[in-house]
C-alpha cells in the first residue's frame, strides 16, 4: 500500500496537506512485530510513538506493584497509536504493549524528531496535538463503555 | 479517501477486553466480526463523537456467537 495512503488512514494525521504527511513520512520509521514481543514495558522510560499499521497489540496493565498478574485492558488494530503519553508528558510507560499478532507492523515515530517537526510547522503541530487530544477522548469513552 | 469508521468495541460477558479499530465498512447490527480469531455479533451500534473529515466514531456493541 501507498506508504502516504497509509498515512491518510490514521486518524492522528487527519487535516494534514500532501507535504505535511511527506514530512511526517520521513521521520516514520517500520517495525515489524510477532505475536508475543514486547513494543513497550509499564514504568519503562520511552521516546517513541507507535502507530499500528497492520495487524492487533494489547494494552496490559498491573495496577500496582505487588500486582504481579497485568490485565489486558483493551487490544488495538490498525490505525490506532500508542507511546502518545509519554511522548507529550515525557513521563514513564503507562502501561505494557505487546503484539498479539503476527506480522504486527508498526510505524515508529522518535519524540526529538516529532518535537522538531511540531516546532518547525506549527500547523502541523497543533493539528497533531488535536488529534492525539481526540484519540485520548476516545480511550476514555471506550472505556467509560467498558465499565458499564 | 473513502471513509474511515474508527470503532470501539465491546464485548458482553466481560471476558474479553474489547478493542478499538479501524474499518473501512460500517458495522451494523447482526453483522459478525472478528477480534483475537473469535468470532462476534454485533448488537448495537452508536454514533460516538461527530465525524471529523473521513473519520467516523463509533461504539460497538457485540455479543460471543454460540459455536
Amino acid at each position: 500500500m501507498d506508504p502516504i495512503a497509509v498515512l491518510k488512514s490514521v486518524e492522528l494525521f487527519e487535516g494534514l496537506s500532501e507535504d505535511e504527511l511527506d514530512s511526517v513520512l520521513r521521520i516514520c520509521h517500520q517495525r515489524t512485530f510477532k505475536a508475543g514481543d514486547l513494543i513497550t514495558e509499564q514504568g519503562h522510560p520511552g521516546d517513541e510513538l507507535f502507530v499500528i499499521q497492520d495487524g492487533f497489540v494489547e494494552v496490559l496493565r498491573k495496577d500496582s506493584t505487588t500486582d504481579s498478574t497485568p490485565k489486558t485492558v483493551v487490544n488495538l488494530g490498525r490505525g490506532q497509536i500508542v507511546g502518545e503519553m509519554a511522548l507529550v508528558d515525557r513521563g514513564r510507560r503507562s502501561a505494557t504493549v505487546r503484539a498479539i499478532s503476527d506480522e504486527t507492523i508498526v510505524q515508529v515515530i522518535q519524540r526529538d524528531d516529532f518535537d522538531r517537526l511540531c516546532d518547525s510547522n506549527h500547523h502541523l503541530g497543533y493539528t497533531v496535538m488535536r488529534n492525539i487530544a481526540a484519540d485520548l477522548s476516545f480511550k476514555l469513552r471506550h472505556s467509560h463503555f467498558s465499565h458499564r | 479517501m473513502a471513509k474511515v469508521y474508527k470503532v470501539s468495541y465491546v464485548v458482553l460477558g466481560g471476558k474479553h477486553p474489547g478493542g478499538i479499530t479501524n474499518t473501512e465498512s460500517e458495522p451494523k447490527p447482526g453483522d459478525q466480526v472478528t477480534l483475537d480469531k473469535n468470532r462476534y455479533s454485533v448488537v448495537e451500534v452508536i454514533s460516538l463523537v461527530p465525524p471529523r473529515g473521513e473519520f467516523h466514531y463509533l461504539h460497538v456493541t457485540l455479543k460471543p456467537v454460540e459455536a
